[in-house]
């Protein structure tokens, strides 16, 4: 019994790697405005259709609400209003990226999918840090990479969820564990 | 298992066992504590207790452990095989007490990842001490009984056998090097090899297992045996391993010689009865000792030899229990959660809705899977629930050690252990309820029975513990028959401690003057006791029950006892809500929490120039929230008349809340807003409604915490 459990958990190791291995350098990308993103498969556990979703009060805006992922309920951000730009309508194009940083899930309300690019490590450049006028971007955008005749930004997730919610996530962790 | 010896997990099965065991011998301790003695099944089952804790504790190296259990083993291996009549009961109680409290605070030790290095000494002298004290009441009254724990049939020893004409008799001393380790153990496979041969066989000193200090005498004096065998010389030293033994002596004596040699081995009476069969005398003994008992014995006298009455209430079966993750509980319970839904989306389908369908076969396939969804639900709603018993065999304890130590008579009943509440729960009132059966003991029960007596009362205070289940609820009250509340102490107090506003004792109501005791720094025993005392319980206590959404209530007759009634909610899970709806948003709001629904007009409304609503309901003024306005909903009513306005009570203040419309009833199981999302005063959670879309919890409390704070 003990042999076969760790058996299993060998090659369940063994998958891992090749798992992580077959989502190397590949990225999800999705506009939003005339933009495109990238944010690393790895991250990504599913998407889904746009589905309604229950407001709460008293938030940053760009937290749209809540929804009800099969019994788990999950906060959905918009990341255009958090990447400051205009909101614009959702249409049936618009989805949620459900994405898993630190053990938060996390819905990312985006435009429109594009596709799964890989995009090797050499074509990331840094993004300038210079030369534009919105620096609030770049703290999201952690490189630029070129594929094809297209730039694609590629989004940090962790640096997304903005530093102070991690932080509050991390207290309520702590008082959960208290109680 | 592991192949590899792994002690991490040896130790957490240790600690969880002994743990289980602890709790079982407890419960067995004080279920009897006022019985007269242990019974059979009793002795028997502390007797297997200790020796599994003993053999676990052993093989884990925690010497102070095993000794102390050896100890208590011994006491009871000997109640077990002489059933001697006149143990001092409670004397016993507490020594089991002192032994599961000393191996409890071990495992402790323990489970903190400290070395457990516990002082054993104490508590093995004083059972040494008992055992010899009831060993030796036994041999005053002239009756042989066998020796503890000799790991050989009592029986053989307590009789000599009739000495044939071929018997020969011996003593043997053995004197051991100055240095031999364990010389104890050797003696004792030395008895252990002639016993084989032996027809009588005894040794000096005679506790060479069960006392540890043995050795040292074994060493110092050496280990004399007494032999009556058919054997020859030859053959019984041939048995005798002779490794590490200094000198063995050898001598043949006559059987004269032989019975005198008994005598100096403390068996004067053995040959006086020599020839009557063994059980005979021992029957007899038993008859001779119920005739006469000794004055100043603890134990009742009329009982039947060696057997406890049986108690008409019996301690609940030990249910056998596997532990699971809670969160393959969560998942669980969110599985069903959506199969409920899946299920109503599937029955209530549009496309069913076709006119003129023949749906009987379907109608009557809905039922069955409504009526077994139902079931699972309710099957994974009580995984979560535990009985009140083992919360209530704590208070046993505290009630005997208080009691006890105070000197009082008390007697506790303990009315619906078996009441069901929610795990968490469980966890959130063990402290209060503690706190409330001390002041019980401590405060409620007068401190002397002439107190008692002269209020025509019964010499033994009596405490009552009461759990019951009552529409959705759970009352659990400690009710005594002691002095009762005094109303005017209680106001002198309250004033003298400046908890309260000057007015006088007619201002407040009988309600009011109880729940002063619960106030911050409010206690009116004179004296601070080990127990209670400080003023710092009541309002502790009041504070937990209200983190779990229950509240204390005190009734209290002077002179005639009071009753302390804990009502907290039986899951912090699942609560009964009423959907109702704001904007586009649907809220929950909890039905215990609302007083009532009223639609008001405009004039009922009164303005303040700062901005606040008031609105007036019957001669009564409440404070007035808009949701919309306070969670800046849009697309709903704004005008009072058009809403319905939701009158919420929360601890005694009331708040009316305007909203759009009532949905429904339902009753709703609570989910964390997930955490990302910062914390907002006013909502507590949120939840899944049928048809799976999302509906906010309000928070009563954190609504009119949010109110006073924005005055």
């Amino acid at each position: 019994m003990a042999e076969e459990l760790e058996k299993n958990e060998e090659t369940d190791e063994l998958e891992g790697l090749e798992e992580e291995d077959s989502q190397k350098g590949k990225f999800m990308t999705f506009q939003i405005g005339k933009e495109f993103f990238g944010i690393s498969i790895s991250y990504v556990n599913e998407i889904i259709a746009m589905q309604p979703i229950a407001a709460i009060p008293e938030v940053d805006d760009y937290i749209k609400g809540l929804i009800n992922l099969r019994g788990k309920i999950i906060p959905v951000i918009d990341v255009r209003v958090r990447f400051k730009m205009e909101p614009t309508e959702y249409t049936d194009r618009t989805c949620i990226i459900v994405i898993d940083v630190k053990s938060t899930m996390i819905g990312l309300i985006v435009e429109r999918i594009a596709e799964v690019d890989t995009i090797a490590d050499e074509s990331i450049m840094p993004p300038p840090s210079l030369g534009r006028k919105d620096h609030e971007r770049n703290k999201y955008v952690y490189g630029l990479a070129r594929t094809g005749d297209s730039v694609k930004l590629l989004i940090d997730p962790e640096r997304l969820i903005k530093q102070e919610d991690v932080e509050a996530v991390m207290e309520d962790a702590r008082k959960d564990e208290q109680s | 298992m592991a192949e590899e010896f792994n002690t991490e997990s040896m130790l957490d099965m240790f600690l969880y066992e002994s743990g289980q065991l602890l709790e079982k011998l407890e419960g067995i301790i004080l279920e009897k504590q006022d019985a007269d003695c242990f019974d059979d099944a009793d002795i028997n089952e502390i007797f297997r207790i200790m020796h599994t804790i003993k053999g676990s504790s052993g093989v884990l190296m925690y010497e102070n452990i095993t000794k102390v259990t050896h100890k208590l083993e011994d006491v009871f291996y000997y109640l077990r095989e002489s059933h001697p009549d006149d143990v001092p009961h409670m004397e016993l109680v507490e020594k089991v007490l002192a032994v599961s409290d000393f191996v409890t605070g071990e495992l402790d030790k323990l489970k903190n990842g400290d070395t457990p290095d516990g002082d054993e000494k104490q508590i093995v002298e004083d059972l040494d001490e008992f055992l010899g004290r009831l060993k030796g009441e036994i041999k005053k009254q002239g009756i042989e009984m066998p020796q503890a724990n000799r790991h050989v049939e009592p029986t053989q020893f307590y009789i000599t056998p009739v000495a044939g004409d071929d018997s020969h008799f011996y003593r043997i001393s053995i004197h051991y090097r100055s240095d031999t380790q364990m010389s104890n153990l050797r003696a004792y496979s030395a008895t252990y090899a002639l016993k084989e041969v032996a027809e009588d066989l005894l040794y000096t000193p005679d506790d060479i297992l069960s006392n540890e200090a043995s050795a040292d005498v074994i060493v110092a004096e050496g280990f004399h045996m007494l032999l009556q065998t058919k054997s020859s010389k030859e053959e019984v030293i041939a048995l005798i391993d002779s490794s590490e033994a200094e000198e063995i002596n050898f001598d043949e004596l006559t059987k004269e010689e032989y019975g005198n040699a008994l005598g100096e081995f403390g068996r004067e009476d053995a040959s006086a009865t020599a020839s009557a069969p063994a059980a005979a005398s021992k029957d007899e003994a038993k008859d001779k000792k119920q005739d006469a008992p000794k004055p100043g014995d603890y134990v009742v006298k009329t009982k039947e030899a060696g057997k406890g009455k049986t108690l008409a209430k019996h301690q609940p079966k030990q249910q056998s229990i596997i532990s699971v993750n809670v969160e393959k509980m969560d998942a669980l319970m969110d599985l069903i959660g959506e199969l409920v839904i899946a299920e109503a989306v599937v029955l209530q389908n549009p496309d069913l809705k076709v006119p003129g369908l023949e749906l009987s076969n379907f109608q009557k396939a809905s039922g069955q899977l409504s009526k077994i969804t139902t079931e699972l639900q309710e099957v994974i709603m009580s995984m979560r629930m535990m009985p009140l018993t083992n919360t209530f065999q704590k208070m046993r304890r505290i009630v005997f050690d208080v009691s006890r130590k105070l000197g009082k008579d008390i007697e506790l009943e303990v009315i619906g252990e078996n009441t069901e509440v929610d795990k968490n729960i469980i966890e959130n009132i063990t402290d209060p309820l503690m706190h409330l059966v001390r002041n019980s003991v401590d405060h409620g029960i007068e401190e002397n029975a002439e107190d008692r007596t002269a209020l025509g009362k019964p010499a033994k205070g009596k405490i009552t513990l009461e759990a019951k289940n009552e529409g959705g609820k759970v009352y659990i009250s400690v009710k005594d028959d002691g002095k009762g509340l005094n109303k005017e102490k209680l106001y002198q107090k309250a004033l003298e401690k400046g908890v309260i506003e000057n007015k006088p004792i007619t201002e407040f109501t009988e309600k009011e003057i109880f729940r002063f005791i619960t106030l911050p720094g409010f206690s009116t025993k004179e004296e601070v006791t080990e127990y209670s005392g400080r003023g710092v319980g009541m309002d502790v206590v009041v504070k937990n029950i209200q983190n779990i959404s229950g509240r204390l209530d005190i009734t209290s007759v002077e002179f005639e006892g009071s009753e302390m009634t804990l009502v907290i909610p039986l899951t912090l899970a699942i609560i009964n809500g009423i959907v109702v709806q704001v904007g586009d948003s649907p809220f929950v709001i909890e039905t215990a929490s609302i007083k009532e629904f009223v639609r008001v007009g405009e004039d009922s409304l009164i303005y303040e120039p700062s901005g606040e609503e008031y609105i007036v309901l019957r001669g009564e003024c409440y404070p007035f929230i808009r949701l919309n306005q306070r969670y800046g909903l849009p697309n709903s009513v704004d005008k009072v008349e058009e809403g319905i306005v939701v009158v919420l009570e929360h601890e005694g203040s009331q708040v009316c809340v305007l909203i759009d419309k009532l949905l429904q009833e339902q009753e709703i199981v609570v989910k964390p807003i997930p955490s990302y999302v910062k914390k907002i005063k006013g909502l507590s959670g949120c939840t899944q409604l049928g048809d799976g879309s999302i509906a906010l919890i309000l928070d009563i409390a954190g609504l009119l915490m949010h109110d006073g704070e924005r005055r």
